[in-house]
């Protein structure tokens, strides 16, 4: 990287720099990064779908199931909340331990209203699946355009 | 000219997702090691566990399908893939995997004795 002593202006000294954060950046890579830092503020690491008519938001807890998780909703937000305790099995000794207790409650804001009598969840293979239907106000409407 | 087009074939074709190891915990006792790996949206048809010499190399793919358009998204778009090395003294035969909830439970049992094994002459 630092190559040549007289290639220090300025600029690329700036450009180097962002070389060795990307370096470090793909190094972390390599990890699954679902309980770093940062990502552990917004646990479980989860996606935002609009399907027109509904919302659906997937979110990854492995090791969860249908018991473990506590859902409610608003008109505009979500909140999933949960724990996986991760108790060393008895009479092990431990070797490695990658896997964090988890104790979470996230809330999701949503973009438009929805209708939380009509909230669907299932959580299988350890991704939990949230169908959130909009309000009915909110749903896009057709609009047929009359021939004239 | 010929190995290239064949190299460039080669790369339309792989339809490899990133891959990142995924997070695991290792357990020991008298009886086995235990290893308890994250692998969340990956059902038992995307599990693949190939032991070679002695490595074991796990690998979980996932179909994640997209309901509708994505506004935001965390979750990346990643299979699980993670090699492990094998300590001597494993029986491979009684390896024993268990896939629940996304997460999955490598049973590596210790062989009591290097056992000899039979081998079955065929009438030749």
């Amino acid at each position: 990287m630092f190559q040549y002593v007289g290639d220090f202006d300025n600029a690329f000294a700036f450009s180097m720099l962002d070389q060795l954060r990307r370096h470090m950046d793909r190094a972390f890579d390599e990890y699954d990064r679902s309980t770093h830092a940062t990502a552990a503020r917004n646990y479980p690491a989860s996606n935002l779908y609009d399907t027109g008519a509904a919302y659906v938001i997937t979110a990854e807890v492995p090791g969860l199931t249908e018991k473990d998780v506590e859902i409610t909703a608003t008109q505009d937000v979500v909140t999933v909340s949960g724990e996986r305790k991760n108790e060393v099995p008895e009479g092990y000794s431990v070797h490695r331990s990658e896997r964090a207790n988890v104790k979470f409650k996230r809330s999701y804001a949503l973009p438009a209203r929805i209708d939380p009598s009509k909230v669907g969840a299932s959580l299988t293979n350890g991704v939990l699946t949230l169908t959130l239907e909009k309000a009915a106000e909110v749903k896009p409407r057709q609009i047929s355009v009359r021939a004239h | 000219m010929d190995k290239m087009q064949k190299r460039n074939a080669d790369v339309e074709n792989v339809r490899q997702r990133p891959a990142v190891a995924p997070r695991v915990d290792v357990f020991e006792n008298e009886h086995e090691y235990l290893i308890v790996a994250d692998l969340p949206g990956v059902k038992k048809e995307g599990l693949k566990l190939d032991i070679d010499d002695d490595e074991l190399k796990l690998e979980g793919t996932r179909n994640t399908s997209e309901p509708g358009a994505l506004v935001a998204g965390e979750c990346r778009a990643v299979d699980y893939r993670r090699t492990f090395v094998v300590p001597e003294g494993v029986d491979r035969e009684k390896i024993d995997a268990e896939l629940a909830a996304g997460v999955l439970r490598l049973r590596l049992p210790k062989a009591e004795a290097l056992r000899p094994r039979q081998i079955a002459v065929r009438a030749g």
